[in-house]
This record gives structure tokens, sequence and C-alpha cells, in this order.
């Protein structure tokens, strides 16, 4: 019962502690994105133009879509947009794509080949974006590392380069594929 | 000039008319646009870069890099470099953008993946090199240094120029063999008591069995009727095989750890050699467990796996030979079960090897959260997390435990069935011979040795079926070693190096271009000078780079770009001996020994005598609570030794320095992590180690460069500002800033308290 009433107050606490602190949503009715002609995103804000922003995801695995960070050019956050359904189609548009070139990873659809050498795992892979495929050899290095689940379906692969791929589901692997890499994951 | 582009680049660009006899540099990218994946080359002359876009099929030949067949162009762009501003890459998460700042204005030229990061960074200096009158190719790693000369694959880091392709499992064998050099004695009398062994063995059926049966049971036979000779014959040959295993048993025991002590010191050596950058890079994480893994993996294999390879494989050619010899039809029999037996064992190996991968990743995470939990236990109370925590660890312990159950499962079903399986084998030898002895074809001696000699086949195989996996663990542990004792120190001695009769202490840093990760740069373009003898203190926010100053000074990194200059000396032109004891470094992370708080002290001058130790805790503040300790100067610290607090630790640290006696002093944060009254006592043994020297000294808390004779602030990777104390609160500037910060939060603190 003594704990019951002590978590009730520890959690009435931290409400109110959290509730004031202002996360600093933007005002989207006052917020303008655009492209530049350099093909950066600008962001029109509460009277003043920044010609080239940085979005960031703050749960870029699990929900990507929600709780964007909109930072200045030297990173100083201006602040965050709850969800992208708040803005308007074409400012949706906008954004969309610029986190979408900011978190883009070449998908992985085909897995032609794994080899174990001294260390490396050489992986031959059938990568692409919007269907459109090609090959490429990869050498992986430190294979529980950089061979990980993401979540319980996705699954990301970074090589030596410092590129990274993803396996958007293991469940729609082809059985090939998925019997190649069977040994990598846990 | 354009010697080492490859010749389809050339004719690539030819095709679009450049003038391919002007391109001095050409790298191959990708670009990684909505569109998708595109060959892309680009190329620099002296008047324009050139990106041509398109795809390329390539042919894979033995001994040659790459031939690219066709390379179908499907766009191309000429940016004269006159219009191109400052170029830089901007990394987003799996991909990077080439762009161009020119007037406040920047446009993307090219969207890659982020793995050619580096090639376009060195397209860029090549760029760079050549708007300043530089020779292009200055201090550019050209495309050949990227791929192994001998075969031509592209090294998967090239900063190992370690090819997996040439760096074949024999040699690495061969290498290490060669440890055994010195043991040659010891590894042949333990080869051939093994080998006498084998004999043996394989002569006990026929001395047990054959000559049993056929010449002391068998009426007729040669040794009719002499039963106690023929069991003396056959227990002599027993104790002679287990004599000779015993004794390669005893012989290996006693070399193979000396090996593998010589192999662990060679390892520590090479550690010794290499610069800091080795260690703090991320594949060197967990660098002690691995090569303690790895030195253990090299010893079980020697001490377990090579010997029976070498006797496995004798037996087994052995036991074939004399079985051909006793009969050929039946020797034939036993061959058709053997590969369907090797096949079994294989496959179920590969099954045991994923279930073993997935234990070891699952107790891996185990021991994780136990150190986790261990030092984190003050969190976890302070949290009330003792519940959640104990359902983690029982969650990942449930899945290791299902590992466990599916490895047992499979081995307790499988194996009986392999065994049911050679016994089957076993079951059609024993009716054909039983036949054939009933024809009098062979004896019943010979039937009962070939039974034996067949359960004598199947232990080898076994093991043979795994071995190889060993085999390979051992070779990439070898691997890993080697990469280590062959690294090449990125900071080493120069060829002729300055010896400075008196280093006075005069510091100049030009132009200096540092970064720790690529395209994220720490220093941009530092300029900074101390006069000998004086004190310039460094200020600015965290991760302004201050610390890289003096890791810089010191060369535990080499500067990207500048220069820094001791008395007027490159400090690359400098003996790294000398440079590095004449420079003294007081920072915040203090590293005792394990050792004496005396053997401490005197770590970097071991010769000086007690009282010379004495006098330097003397001045550092440090005798007195020294004194405090039972052991005094005999207190041991370090692991396991006696717990001192941080004032007391930075305090011999002190000590330390004023026994090294350096020219130039370099504090690094030296009190930051002090309260007010430690920081006042060690600020007075830090007076009077910086008398008469130059001194650095960088700080977060301004307090503590008070007596700074000119003050530097360093922010973005440059110095913003520069002067003395009173000339920068007057200039209002950023340093006036952060000191009226300071200034308002001492306040409070007085207020409060």
């Amino acid at each position: 019962m003594e704990s019951a009433v002590r978590a009730a107050r520890t959690e009435e606490a931290a409400s109110s502690l959290t509730s004031a602190i202002d996360i600093g949503f933007l005002d989207l009715r006052n917020a303008e994105f655009y492209v530049t002609a350099g093909g950066f995103t600008g962001l029109r804000y509460a009277g003043k133009d920044y010609s080239r922003i940085t979005l960031r995801r703050a749960l870029p695995i699990g929900n990507p879509m929600e709780y964007i960070s909109v930072a200045d050019k030297d990173s100083k956050e201006i602040g965050m947009i709850r969800s992208l359904s708040d803005l308007s189609e074409k400012q949706y548009d906008i954004v969309a794509a610029e986190l979408d070139n900011r978190y883009y990873c070449p998908t992985v659809y085909e897995i032609k080949s794994v080899k174990d050498k001294l260390g490396y795992v050489y992986l031959e892979l059938v990568i692409g974006r919007n269907g459109n495929k090609y090959r490429k050899t990869c050498a992986v290095k430190d294979v529980n590392r950089n061979i990980r689940m993401l979540d319980d379906e996705r699954l990301a692969i970074f090589d030596v380069d410092g590129n990274r791929y993803i396996v958007q589901s293991l469940y729609e692997l082809d059985k090939k594929s998925m019997k190649r890499l069977e040994p990598y994951l846990f | 000039m354009n010697a080492h582009i490859p010749e389809y680049m050339l004719s690539a660009f030819a095709a679009q008319g450049v003038d391919t006899t002007k391109l001095v540099y050409a790298v191959h990218a990708d670009s990684a646009d909505r569109a998708g994946n595109t060959d892309v080359y680009m190329a620099v002359s002296d008047e324009s870069m050139y990106i041509l876009y398109g795809e390329e099929k390539v042919v894979k030949t033995a001994g040659a890099r790459r031939i690219v067949a066709l390379y179908e162009a499907k766009g191309f762009d000429v940016h004269p470099l006159c219009d191109l501003g400052e170029l830089t890459c901007d990394c987003l998460l799996s991909t990077a953008r080439l762009c161009s700042e020119k007037d406040g204005s920047t446009r993307i030229l090219l969207v890659y993946s982020i793995g050619f990061l580096s090639e376009i960074e060195r397209l860029i200096k090549v760029i760079k090199n050549i708007r300043e009158g530089a020779s292009p190719l200055n201090d550019v790693h050209i495309d050949d240094e990227l791929f192994c000369p001998k075969c031509g694959t592209r090294y998967p880091e090239p900063e190992r120029r370690l090819c997996p392709k040439c760096m074949d499992k024999v040699s690495i064998f061969r290498r290490l063999l060669g440890f055994f050099g010195h043991y040659r004695s010891k590894v042949a009398a333990v080869f051939l008591t093994m080998l006498a062994g084998s004999v043996f063995s394989m002569i006990s059926p026929l001395a047990g069995t054959k000559f049993f049966f056929d010449e002391v049971l068998t009426e007729g036979g040669s040794r009719y009727g002499a039963i106690l000779s023929a069991v003396l014959l056959i227990f002599i040959v027993r104790v002679i095989s287990v004599g000779l295993n015993t004794l390669y048993s005893f012989v290996l025991a006693k070399t193979i750890p000396w090996i593998v002590q010589d192999l662990k010191l060679k390892i520590f050596e090479a550690m010794q050699r290499l610069s800091v950058g080795f260690y703090t890079s991320k594949r060197t994480g967990s660098l002690m467990n691995r090569i303690n893994q790895d030195a253990n993996n090299i010893y079980w294999f020697f001490v377990d796996g090579l010997p029976f390879v070498v006797v496995n494989t004798f037996t087994f050619i052995g036991v074939i030979i004399l079985m051909c010899i006793l009969n050929f039809k039946l020797a034939i029999i036993c061959a058709a079960v053997l590969p369907i037996a090797v096949f079994m064992f294989k496959v179920l190996w590969g099954v045991f090897r994923r279930f073993h991968h997935k234990n070891w990743v699952y107790n891996s995470q185990l021991n994780s959260m136990v150190s986790d939990s261990v030092n984190g236990q003050r969190v976890i109370k302070a949290f009330a997390r003792e519940y959640a925590e104990a359902m983690r660890f029982a969650d990942i312990g449930a899945k290791q435990s299902a590992v466990d159950i599916g490895s047992i499962n499979t081995g307790y079903t499988a194996f009986p069935l392999i065994y049911l399986f050679m016994f089957s084998g076993q079951v059609v030898v024993t009716a054909i011979g039983g036949s054939m002895v009933l024809r009098g074809e062979i004896s019943l001696g010979t039937l009962l040795t070939f039974i034996a000699y067949l359960s004598m086949l199947y232990g080898p195989l076994e093991f043979m079926s795994w071995v190889s996996n060993w085999w390979a663990r051992c070779v990439d542990s070898a691997q890993r070693v080697f990469e280590i004792i062959d690294a090449r120190p990125d900071i080493s001695d120069p060829e002729e190096p300055v010896i400075l009769e008196h280093i006075r202490g005069d510091i100049e840093l030009k132009g200096v271009k540092f970064e720790y990760d690529p395209a994220t740069p720490v220093l941009k373009g530092l300029d900074l000078s101390v006069k000998a003898g004086k004190m310039l203190g460094i200020v600015g926010k965290t991760g302004a780079g201050k610390s890289t100053i003096a890791n810089l000074i010191a060369r535990l990194y080499d500067v990207n770009e500048g220069s820094i200059s001791i008395d007027g000396v490159n400090v690359k032109q400098l003996s790294l001996a000398q440079l590095r004891k004449s420079i003294g470094i007081v920072s915040q992370d203090i590293y005792l020994f394990m050792g004496t708080i005396a053997d401490n002290i005197r770590y970097a001058r071991p010769e000086a005598s007690m009282e010379d130790v004495i006098r330097a805790a003397k001045a550092a503040s440090a005798h007195e609570f020294i004194m405090m300790l039972p052991d005094a100067y005999e207190t041991r610290v370090g692991a396991g030794g006696q717990d001192l607090s941080g004032g007391e630790k930075q305090r011999l640290s002190i000590a330390r320095t004023i026994l090294q006696d350096p020219d130039i002093l370099i504090l690094d944060e030296a009190t930051a992590a002090m309260d007010t009254e430690t920081e006042a006592s060690i600020q007075k043994a830090l007076s009077e180690l910086q008398k008469g020297r130059t001194t650095i000294a960088i700080a977060h808390r301004l307090s503590t460069l008070r007596d700074a004779d000119s003050l530097a602030v360093i922010s973005g990777g440059r110095v913003v500002e520069y002067g003395t104390h009173r000339e920068l609160m007057q200039k209002k500037g950023e340093y006036h800033k952060l000191y009226t910060i300071q200034l308002e939060g001492l306040k409070i603190i007085n207020m409060e308290a």
C-alpha cells in the first residue's frame, strides 16, 4: 500500500516536472518548408528564413514519422514536429523527401552468396531502391555487431566501408537467401 | 601525369570529348539519389571537374584488378573549378552529398553512397592542391594503394592492407610454425613419439587379434598353444603404445605454453610500438580480450588439434593400407561406407556451428548484462529497477536455454543415428566377411582384425570432419594476431631525426587541421603560438578541440594539414623520444600503474633516488597524505591496490611530472574534477611546476588560468580570440561571455552557502 502511494506520488511529481519543460513543437501554421535552388530544404519560421535545415528523427526505427527535430545548419534545434500528419500535403512531401534522403539505406532483396574468409564475411547482395535492383559485394567484419536486427522483422548490415543495407522483412526473403543468412542471425 | 588513372576511365572520358592528357586524378563512385545506383566516374584537370554518370559492366579475370568491358554513359557534367566554391561532404545516414558553397549559397553536386566518402575526400584534396598551386597529388593516396598488388582484390579495409585472398591459410600456418623454431628438438621429439605411438596402435590388432587367433589358437599355427607368450606380446605392445602417448603429452605440455608465451610477448611488444590512434579506433574496442582469446585459440589448436591431425591422418592412411593388404575386396566395401559417414558428420557439425554461434552471442549478452548490473548497481537501486533487470536477464537466459535444448537434442538424436549407420556398415562387413570365412577365403583372425581396423577408422573420420572448423578458427585468430604484430605505427621517428641540444620551449601551430574521423574536422586551420617560458591558457566549450591541441603537440597524433613546431623545428622532424621526454602532460585522466607509490612517481625516471621521489611528492603536496598511509611510499596502488581519491591520484601524477622535469608542460583540465579546496592545494603544486617552463594550460574553469600570460579562446576548431585576460575582458567577446557566466555561477553558489 505504502509503495503504491509512493509510486503514485513519484509519477505525479515526474508528470509535473516533465510537463513544465517545453519540447518546443513548431507552430506549423507559421512554418513554411521549401526546397532551395541548390537542392537543400529550407524553412521560413517566426520571421526568420533558414536556408538550410537538418531534419532528424527521434525514433528512426520504431516511429519514423513522428517527433522530428528541425535544426539549423549549425545543428541548433529550431523546434520539433510532433507528427508529419500535422503538415499540409505539399509541406508533407517536402519534409518526407528530405527525411527519405537523410535516412535512405539500400534495401536488400536477395543474398546471392555468403563467404567467410579470415574474419571477414563477404556478401553478394541484390540491393536497390524503388524496385531498381543491382548487385553489390560487400565485406563485413565483426558480424555479431555489424549484422543485427533492428526490430523483430528488419535486419541491418553494416559493411567495412561504412555502408548500411536493410533487409526490410526477414519473413519476405526467399528461402535460399534466408538459409545463407541464418548462421549470422540471432 | 595520369599514369595511375585506369585505362577504362580514360576511355570513358575521352568518349565525352575530354582531353584525357590533362586529367590528373580520377575516382570511381556512385550516384545514390532517387533514381538508384549509377556508376559514376569523377575526374579532375587543372581547369575542371568532370562527373560522368553511367553503367559499368565488369568482367573479372584472374590476375587483373578488373576489366571494364562496357561503360554506357547516361549523363555528363562539367564543372569549371572557377565556378565551384568550397567543396564539402555532407554525411547523411548511408549516403553523403558533395556540396559546393560559393557566395553564401550551397548546391548539391552529387549524392553518393557513404562508402565512397574517402574517395570523394581525396578528390576534394586534389582540387584544393590545384587551387593552392601545390602538386595535385600532394598527400593524396592513389588508387593503386587500395588494391592488393598480387591479385588485384580491393582491400576490405585499405589502412590494413590485408588481402583475404592472398593471405592464404598455408602461409599463415607456416608463419605460426616459425614460432616453433627455438623448440625444434622438442617438437621433433613430440612428432616422433606421436608417430611411433600410432604405429604401435596399428600393430595392436595384428598382434592382439590376427596373430592370436590365426597363429596361437588355430591348429597348425606357427605359435600354436603359446598363449602366455602371446598375451605377453599383446601386453608389451600396449605398454609401449601407452608409454609413447604419455611421453609425447609430457613433452608437448612442456613446449606449447612457451610458444604461446612467445606469441603473447610479441603481441605485447608490438602494442607498445603502436600509436594512440590504433587504440582509439573502433575495431580495437576489446583489444585485450581479443588477444587473450586469440592466443588461447592458437594454443588449443596446437595442443589439442594439430597433434591429433597428424596422428589421425597417419592412422587413417596406415589402417587403409593394412586393410588393403589383409583383404582388398573387404577394404573396398569399407571404403564405400566412409564417404557417407564423412558427409553425415560434416552436415551435423554445420548444424552445431550454428547452435554454438547463437549460444556464444547469447552468452556474451548475458556477460555484458552481468557486467552492467555490477557496475550500475547504484543506478539500478536508485531507480528501483531490480526486478526489471532480473526480467531482462531471464529473457536472454530463456533464449539461450532454448538454443541449448536444441543443441543437446540434436546431439542426442543425431550422433546415435550416425553411429548406428556406421554400425550397419560394420554389420555388412561382418556378414560378407563371415561368409568369406566359411568359404575359407579368409581366416577368422583376419575378419576380426578387419572389424577392429574398421572401428579404428571412425575416430579419425569424426575428428577430420570438425577439425577444419577448428583450423579455420585458429587461422582467423592467427591473422588477427599478425595484424597487430605487423601493424605499422602511424607515428614514427623520421629517418634522420633532429636532436636539439636544449629545448627552449617556443611552440608554434600554423594552419593546423585535424580530424579523428573522416568528414568530422575538429581543428579547422588553427594558428597559435607561445614563447619559451610563458604560459598560454586555452579556453573553449566542451568538444571545441582543446585536448586535441595537447595530443598534437605531444605527437600522439599527426596533424592532417598545417604544422606544429618547437623551437622552429617541425615536430615531425624531431626525435620522438626527445619530444616525449621534453613534454610533461598532467591531464584529467590519471592512470596509476600496478606497483608502489614510489614506483609510480619515478615512472618517467626509474633511476631517480628515493630522496628525489620525496622531494617531488613534497612539491606536489602529496607527501602528507602518502605518509598517512600505513605503507607510505610502499603502498601498492593501481588495479587491486589501495584506493586513492581523485585529488590524491592527481597529486601523484603531478609529482611524476615534476620528477620528469619536462621543458614544456601541458595541463589538460588537470583540476577539472576536483573540489575547490583540493583544487586550491593542487594549484599551488602546479604553480611550482610551471616556474620557468613553457606551459599550455587547458581549462574549462577560467579561475585556473589567472596566471596565464596570454589566453586563446577556441571555437569551431579555430582561435576566435587571443590576448591577455584584461584585453579579452575589454573586447567583450566570447571570453567575456564565458567569464561572466562562470562568475554569475560562483555568486549563486556563494549566496546559497
